[in-house]
């Protein structure tokens, strides 16, 4: 197994505090030099969908924060095809350059990483 | 092996942390190391020194008790802000903290296990 860190996002940014806060250990654990990997599956995937606007529910965007990851040297981004068609998206829908991964593939890379934290 | 545990849902809505619980008692009992327990989120709340549910488990003696034997828990910080859940409400063998311990976890345990919903 791997040093590296996967941050599995499942849930939409919006409704639950899940994927927020998945941010925010990305965040938090990348100033310590960890090699961290962000995967989406299922709903997780809207956490990169461009254009997201919270303002009714009082609370701020958070795709807006996936681009500013690579200067913390976060620049992974696996996507589960099956959950991005199933939504209607494509990568270009996205706010990160993604690679977007097969259910094997992303299968692999959680178990590649030495650790997965599932948000 | 060394095992760090996160825990991410509140006292009594969820399983969580009753199974991180157990989790955590079994694991010491075959003789590995528990590095630590991240209380993140909502999980904050099982600190709570003044949980008194009538003739049901306490979960925050029984973390309190895993915190006593000296196995480390951290509170977030941030999140017990979020929570209004001051220093002086929590159980004694616990202690408020970063996310800098959860990567201390994360480094110092060989394997990581997530308790959420």
């Amino acid at each position: 197994m791997g040093n590296q860190v996967a941050i599995l996002l499942r849930k939409a940014p919006y409704g639950s505090v899940y994927t927020a806060e998945g941010f925010r250990t990305i965040m938090g654990i990348a100033v310590f030099e960890m090699d961290i990997c962000v995967v989406c599956v299922d709903d997780g995937v809207y956490a990169l969908v461009k254009g997201q606007n919270p303002a009714k529910l009082d609370i701020k965007p958070l795709g807006d924060g996936f681009p500013a990851l690579a200067e913390f040297g976060v620049q992974s981004f696996y996507v589960h095809d099956e959950a991005l068609a199933r939504r209607g998206l494509t990568a270009d829908d996205l706010v990160v350059p993604v690679q977007v991964a097969s259910s094997s593939q992303i299968a692999r890379i959680l178990e590649e990483s030495g650790k997965v934290l599932p948000f | 092996m060394k095992i760090g545990v996160m825990i991410l849902e509140g006292p009594y809505q969820h399983q969580a942390v009753d199974s991180a619980y157990h989790f955590v008692r079994a694991a010491l009992a075959r003789g590995h190391e528990i590095v630590g327990i991240f209380l993140y989120t909502d999980a904050v709340n099982n600190a709570n020194k003044f949980i008194n549910p009538p003739g049901e488990r306490n979960i925050a003696k029984q973390l309190d008790e895993l915190g006593a034997q000296g196995i480390e828990i951290v509170a977030c910080t941030a999140c017990s802000k979020f929570r209004g859940m001051r220093p002086d409400l929590k159980v004694e063998h616990t202690r408020l903290s970063g996310l800098g311990s959860l990567a201390d976890y994360l480094k110092a345990a060989d394997r990581f296990v997530t308790f959420g919903d």
